[in-house]
């Protein structure tokens, strides 16, 4: 049969789908199907339309996995941070929660320092070791929720643990019972659940603790935070357990009984998957994401928290109260206090929205939104940059210049009259044999040189 | 101003911006392909052009220029 091809359509405006690139915020994702799974034979369905009904939240572990990849945080810095976070996530609380260790007096002196600022969200919570002596510090800490570690995986219940199944379910059971009979809700976290034997362990354990939730109020209901420990979850549709992320979520809100908003992602970055791991996650029916600040986290990370966020604003369509500006402040502050930030890691690198090639700044200079991913000058404070080389051409040379200048529209220097400042920035890499960018301090007096009449008028 | 007048100053104006001699050029000629002119190389010819002739040139246009006779006739519009 031969191929029907379709006739192009010409119009007499371009079609910029501003339905799902309205430059001024995340391009949003339109879902416009239901989308199928196969799980034990059956085909099941999820609608995208349901998810977003949903209150899809993220939670943050920065000051707890986040800290257990870098030298501690001091406390006056958790509460800076915390007090950042609280004004990123906003008044609807899309940072619903932050999870704290308790064990040093520094840890309970922070948690005790960020609660006394008196924000609503996120909400604070805690992390323990499945111990019952540890109830004590959450009693004292007056925490309602704690974060309990109960490893999943044959290879920490076996390896690990020194237990057997049997054991390690009895321990568990026990320790949540211990968690209920002193006033504190339970968050189980499922360790290695991506490596365990879900028929076998994972179902009987959680089912165990969805029945006995029934027995307490609802505010004490189980939660459950699954843990990709290793990075080995897979987000795409018909992978086989444990590593599926939509048979897993599927099985805990399905088979189990155990709502939406008492399910949790934790995903760690071993494969490169973790973002799109916990955004999976909330689509397949988890309603919290478990993030870190820029990924901090044990060996590759966790999911980044402003990635997170910016896939909310994706999904939803809106900032839903959001204050993207905070995340550069955080960025600006994270440096201050000597983290290093890689030039190109998305929304806060020094050069995630900066171009070199030449071509690229043609385009920019053209419409910024040929080559910007979205209105980052408005959302992030950072407009989109070129950094200039010998492979910036003319066109990148000119846009850097007009940048540098503040002239827009027709105010706008052609790429005639900024050719001197192209001929120096050349001449440096074919005479003078550069090897390194140009600075934009070279370059601002390049422009004082070759544009006195615009350099004054700037300087004005 | 004729055509000839015209021809000898951007002939001129080439030679000087691409460092030949003005007997390696002839109407033909592409800039890129057969006077080798590279992208700044480009622009500086448009400025040259600009200041030999005291004219403001439409950029997009003149970067369409693709010969010497080309631009001989581009320019020649701007005199008119």
């Amino acid at each position: 049969m031969a191929t029907e091809v379709k006739p192009l359509v010409e119009v007499d405006e371009p079609n910029t789908l501003d339905d799902m690139f309205d430059y001024s915020r995340p391009p949003k994702v339109v879902y416009d199907a239901t989308i199928y799974e196969e799980i034990n034979g059956e085909v099941v369905k999820f609608d995208p339309q349901e998810a977003l009904k949903r209150d899809l939240v993220v939670t943050d572990t920065t000051f707890r996995d986040g800290q257990q990849a870098r030298p501690p945080y001091t406390v006056e810095q958790q509460v800076k941070l915390f007090d950042m976070m609280a004004k990123l996530g906003g008044p609807n609380g899309v940072i619903r929660q932050t999870e704290f260790f308790l064990y040093t007096a520094n840890d309970r002196r922070a948690l005790d320092d960020c609660r006394a600022l008196g924000h609503k969200f996120p909400e604070v919570t805690s992390w323990i070791r499945a111990d019952k002596g540890d109830f004590r510090l959450v009693k004292e800490a007056e925490v309602h929720e704690t974060g309990l570690l109960t490893p999943s995986s044959d290879y920490h219940i076996f390896y690990k643990l020194k237990k057997d199944r049997k054991k390690a379910f009895d321990d568990y059971i026990e320790i949540v019972d211990a968690a209920w009979e002193a006033g504190i809700r339970p968050r189980v976290h499922l360790e290695d659940v991506t490596r365990a034997d879900i028929d076998g362990f994972v179902k009987p354990y959680v089912g165990e603790l969805v029945r006995r939730s029934e027995q307490v109020a609802p505010d004490m209901h189980v939660k459950i935070r699954l843990c990709d420990t290793m990075g080995f979850g897979v987000p795409s549709p018909g992978v086989a357990l444990p590593r599926s992320i939509p048979k897993l979520v599927h099985t805990m809100t399905h088979e189990l009984g155990l709502p939406h908003e008492c399910l949790e992602w934790h995903g760690h970055n071993d494969f490169h998957k973790v973002h799109i791991n916990g955004a999976t996650a909330w689509m397949y029916g988890c309603n919290a994401v478990n993030t870190t600040l820029f990924g901090f986290g044990e060996r590759t990370g966790n999911p980044p928290l402003e990635g997170a966020l910016i896939e909310y604003i994706s999904l939803h369509g809106d900032l839903c109260g959001i204050d993207t500006m905070m995340i550069q402040e955080m960025a600006d502050y994270m440096r201050s206090i000597g983290v290093d930030i890689a030039p190109n890691y998305p929304f806060i690198g020094r050069d995630f929205n900066t171009t070199r090639a030449g071509i690229h700044a043609g385009g920019l200079r053209s419409d910024e939104r040929i080559y910007n991913i979205f209105d980052t000058t408005t959302l992030f404070g950072r407009p989109p940059r070129v950094s200039i080389t010998d492979k910036s051409g003319v066109d990148g040379v000119a846009l850097w210049v007009n940048n540098f200048l503040g002239l827009e529209g027709d105010d706008k220097l052609s790429k005639i009259k900024v050719h001197k400042v192209a001929r120096w920035v050349m001449d440096q890499y074919e005479v003078h044999s550069r090897m390194s960018a140009i600075t934009d301090d070279e370059l601002a007096e390049q422009v004082k040189i070759n544009l006195p009449d615009y350099y004054a008028r700037k300087a004005g | 101003m004729n055509r000839d007048d015209v021809k000898a100053r951007v002939y001129k104006v080439i030679a000087q911006v691409l460092k030949i001699e003005e007997s390696q050029i002839d109407e033909a000629n592409s800039f890129t392909a057969d006077l080798g002119a590279e992208s700044v190389q480009s622009v500086e010819l448009m400025a040259g052009f600009e200041e030999e002739f005291d004219i403001e040139m439409d950029e997009d246009e003149a970067l369409e220029v693709q010969n010497v006779g080309g631009a001989i006739d581009f320019i020649g519009r701007y005199l008119d």
